[in-house]
């Protein structure tokens, strides 16, 4: 991080700015992957990674660089990086339902694993996240706490994303009265909706936009 | 017949886990939840620690041991106490920070005031949180 600092003051000193290193964490089927496809989609014409009921699709990081977002008179460059899901227990029964054979449930199962230790490597080296929430989802997760912390430790801008409003269930308040400290954005990634209102929120915090 | 099973819980004091650097501590700890201890500590990992703790478990996470669960009820600080927190925090960073750099040895931090649970998450099936408290549901 104190290097990241450095690199920003030196980059502000001659009038330059180097893209936002976007980071899209959140806990596992949250809908960051669809989220990504929709923000690079916008922008770029190109999804990012493929989207699956199966728990621990992405474990991965998936990147999308350079990114030129222009809304509503501000102009940001972004590197979009969607990131495998975080979760405190990965057990590779889980995926026997969906009809995978055990050898391959085992393999994803390592997969996902090392995607969550990654992912965390990767707190040190973002500049903005967008921590994503399922709305129709109990926000008061251990995974939503920790990561929330970590972020607020680090001093890394942080937008709280309630993803799945188009559902019934949504309730995003419960989102807003978990996490009261932070900005929330409601959105449908999967819909588009309000998608217009989280660019804005990108614009206002993150650091690299003018 | 159905044979009975059984679940351990064991309670740690502040002192005990006061005494030890943060990837000892995380270690500690593991190495019971991993045994099918479920363990609760007096006192609440920092946010850092909390992140390693899960880091260090899909390391270790085997057929036999999918992961954990955990919840921790942590004392809101206020005013010049909070600040006091962040204060210790940030000089615990560029502590460990220098023990990065020069390969010393992590020095002790002491624990947040509060309580935590960690358990096995082939035992314990939810957790359900509120601000104030939580509830653990077990399936042995």
């Amino acid at each position: 991080m104190p290097l990241n600092r450095l690199f920003d003051w030196f980059y502000t000193l001659f009038g330059m700015r180097r893209s936002v290193r976007l980071g899209i964490y959140g806990s596992i089927n949250v809908g960051k992957t669809t989220l990504a496809n929709r923000i690079s989609k916008d922008w770029t014409g190109e999804e990012v990674g493929k989207v699956s009921p199966i728990p621990h699709e992405t474990r991965f990081i998936q990147k999308k660089e350079k990114i030129h977002i222009k809304h509503r008179g501000k102009n940001l460059t972004i590197n979009l990086l969607d990131m495998p899901g975080l979760a405190t227990k990965i057990d590779y029964r889980s995926f026997l339902k969906y009809g995978l054979s055990k050898k391959a449930a085992r393999q994803r199962a390592k997969e996902a694993t090392d995607g969550v230790i990654e992912a965390i490597k990767w707190l040190n080296n973002v500049d903005t996240v967008l921590a994503v929430m399922d709305a129709t989802e109990d926000p008061l997760t251990q995974i939503n706490i920790t990561l929330l912390g970590n972020l607020e430790a680090r001093n890394i801008p942080v937008i709280v994303v309630a993803n799945k409003i188009d559902k019934k269930k949504a309730d995003v308040d419960a989102i807003r009265e978990a996490f009261p400290q932070y900005p929330v954005v409601e959105v449908s990634a999967l819909k588009g909706k309000n998608i217009g209102q989280l660019y804005d929120a990108i614009a206002k915090y993150s650091k690299g936009a003018k | 017949m159905k044979e009975k099973m059984k679940l351990k819980f064991d309670f740690v004091s502040s002192a005990t886990l006061d005494d030890k650097t943060k990837d000892t501590r995380i270690s500690f700890i593991l190495n019971k939840v991993k045994d099918g201890t479920i363990v609760v500590t007096d006192g609440v990992l920092k946010p850092e620690e909390e992140i390693d703790l899960i880091k260090e478990t899909m390391r270790r996470v085997d057929d036999g041991f999918p992961g954990i669960e955990v919840a921790s009820l942590k004392k809101p600080m206020k005013g010049m106490m909070n600040v006091f927190e962040k204060m210790v925090d940030s000089k615990e960073r560029v502590q460990s920070l220098i023990a990065g750099l020069t390969g010393r040895p992590l020095e002790k931090t002491s624990m947040r005031t509060g309580l935590t649970l960690i358990g096995p998450a082939r035992y314990i099936k939810k957790i359900k949180k509120n601000p104030n408290s939580f509830s653990v549901l077990t399936e042995i």
